[in-house]
């Protein structure tokens, strides 16, 4: 009986985790280049419950469910035009390469700037890379040769903030890099906005769970055994 | 607790940036030379929900939005026909020298003359290098080449407007005024190439594009509502889990 209660509980706290992605989504609705996330949810193991008298098999029960795997959506967005000679798009599959100060790092977020030096940066001030691995100069006029930007694969992208992914680099990537032009958000407004009521209603579910288990254990304590019959 | 209510709440913060940059740039779509602001967006920190969750499931801390500095796409050129307005076509910035002595750019080119006769920008900022008309000759006799040389009339050239360009004029610190400051972010000024020219009796109008405006403010109002319901949502969150005793 109680167990239903823990059960019940997984389950808001596994929603919960999912409203803090889908909040954390609709937050960079207008960052370029930005990926959208999803929780999956994975149920724990099953128990077998058996008839303790009997020894006959009653059937499976889980005890309940985790946010399992976090699944970024990395597929490339409609690309927009801007007319600023700095801002730069990826048409197709692969990422811009940055020099951080934790090593080479990768971001589908063209919105770049100049350094005073005329090495293009990203908005933190990391260079970014070139095909042969150095940084990009802008030339004279404040504008960037598309050919030269490097366009990198990369095998399991991981978010790491500030637009940037760590990952496995795999070479050069099919994509073409676009002046004056920025990728679109990977968020969906509408379907997340779905995901986001359905989450809330099946946290509500559990809830209520709770409340009607809570509800027979009141019985079972006042009612059951009483003298006057639970009257 | 829920960390997505701060997510949300940064995402609507980095939305009001937005929303005053455009602001701004609306209210001097009609500045001589103005250059409209670029906003960048980024996300913030990743951190693992812990607990019973997989180790890849983070709870993201939202946007940020900040000024990532000037768009420098040429302004729509204005024709006025008065003699002391000059439009730089192309890359560049005349230097002008402020009442403090210090040195800064701009690209606001309704030049004046001053009691002195000297060329200065309309508020009273003389040229660099400084040009002296002589006594006596009028505003209309002057005339200016594509290449910056000033000369009266027929006559012999009184000097020349240089040009100016810096390497990332992103990193440019606005004075206000129209005025610009080269800084170690920016690059030191050199001379700007041949692919700008001047134009007399024009002005470099606005780049703002006011279409371009409604419609980012437009996204930035939405925005900011999708992360606000975000924050509802999570706070009627709160009140169902406060609801689970009775």
């Amino acid at each position: 009986m109680e167990r239903g209660l823990y059960i019940a509980a997984s389950g808001m706290v596994a929603e919960q985790m999912r409203q803090d992605q889908i909040a954390n989504d609709l937050a960079n609705a207008s960052t370029p280049g930005y990926k959208a996330d999803r929780v999956t949810q994975r149920a724990f193991a099953d128990l077998l419950l058996s008839n303790t008298a009997t020894g006959q098999g009653v059937g499976g029960l889980t005890t309940g469910v985790a946010a399992d795997r976090m699944v970024t959506d990395v597929s490339p967005q409609p690309v927009r035009d801007t007319g600023e000679p700095l801002d730069l798009a990826i048409v197709g599959d692969g990422w811009f390469g940055v020099q951080t100060a934790q090593g080479t790092r990768y971001t589908r977020n063209g919105q770049f700037t100049a350094a005073g030096d005329g090495t293009l940066t990203d908005q933190l001030g990391n260079p970014v890379l070139g095909r042969n691995g150095q940084p990009v100069k802008v030339d004279g006029s404040g504008h960037v040769n598309a050919s030269e930007v490097g366009v990198f694969a990369l095998a399991d992208p991981a978010k790491q903030g500030d637009n940037l992914f760590s990952g496995t680099a795999g070479g050069i990537a099919s994509g073409a890099v676009r002046t004056g032009a920025l990728e679109g958000s990977g968020v969906d407004p509408a379907r997340t906005m779905v995901d986001m009521i359905a989450s809330f209603r099946a946290f509500e579910a559990g809830q209520k769970v709770i409340q009607t288990i809570d509800e027979s254990l009141h019985k079972t304590a006042t009612q059951v055994a009483s003298p006057n019959g639970g009257a | 607790m829920l960390s997505g209510l701060y997510s949300a709440a940064a995402g609507m913060a980095a939305q009001q940036q937005r929303i005053d940059g455009v602001a701004n740039d609306l209210a001097n779509a009609s500045t001589t030379g103005y250059k409209h602001v670029r906003v960048g967006f980024r996300d913030l920190l990743y951190n693992a929900q812990g607990g019973s969750a997989g180790p890849t499931v983070l709870a993201g801390a939202g946007a940020a939005a900040g000024f990532i500095g000037r768009s420098q796409e040429q302004g729509a050129l204005q024709t006025t026909d008065q003699p002391l307005d000059v439009a730089i076509q192309g890359p560049g910035f005349f230097q002008v020298k402020r009442p403090d002595g210090s040195l800064a750019l701009t690209r606001d080119g309704s030049l004046r003359l001053d009691s002195q006769g000297r060329l200065t920008t309309s508020d009273g900022n003389v040229l660099q290098p400084e040009i002296a008309v002589p006594r006596g000759t009028s505003a209309d006799q002057l005339s200016i080449a594509g290449d910056g040389t000033v000369r009266a009339g027929a006559g012999r050239a009184l000097g020349r407007i240089e040009l100016l360009t810096v390497r990332a004029p992103d990193g440019l610190q606005p004075l206000g005024g129209n005025l610009f400051a080269a800084n170690a972010a920016s690059g030191t000024p050199t001379a700007a190439g041949n692919d700008s020219t001047l134009r007399q009796g024009t002005l470099e109008g606005s780049n703002v594009d006011v279409g371009d405006a409604m419609v980012d403010m437009i996204d930035a109002q939405r925005s900011f509502q999708l992360a606000s319901k975000a924050i509802q949502m999570q706070d009627q969150m709160l009140e169902i889990a406060n609801q689970v005793k009775r």
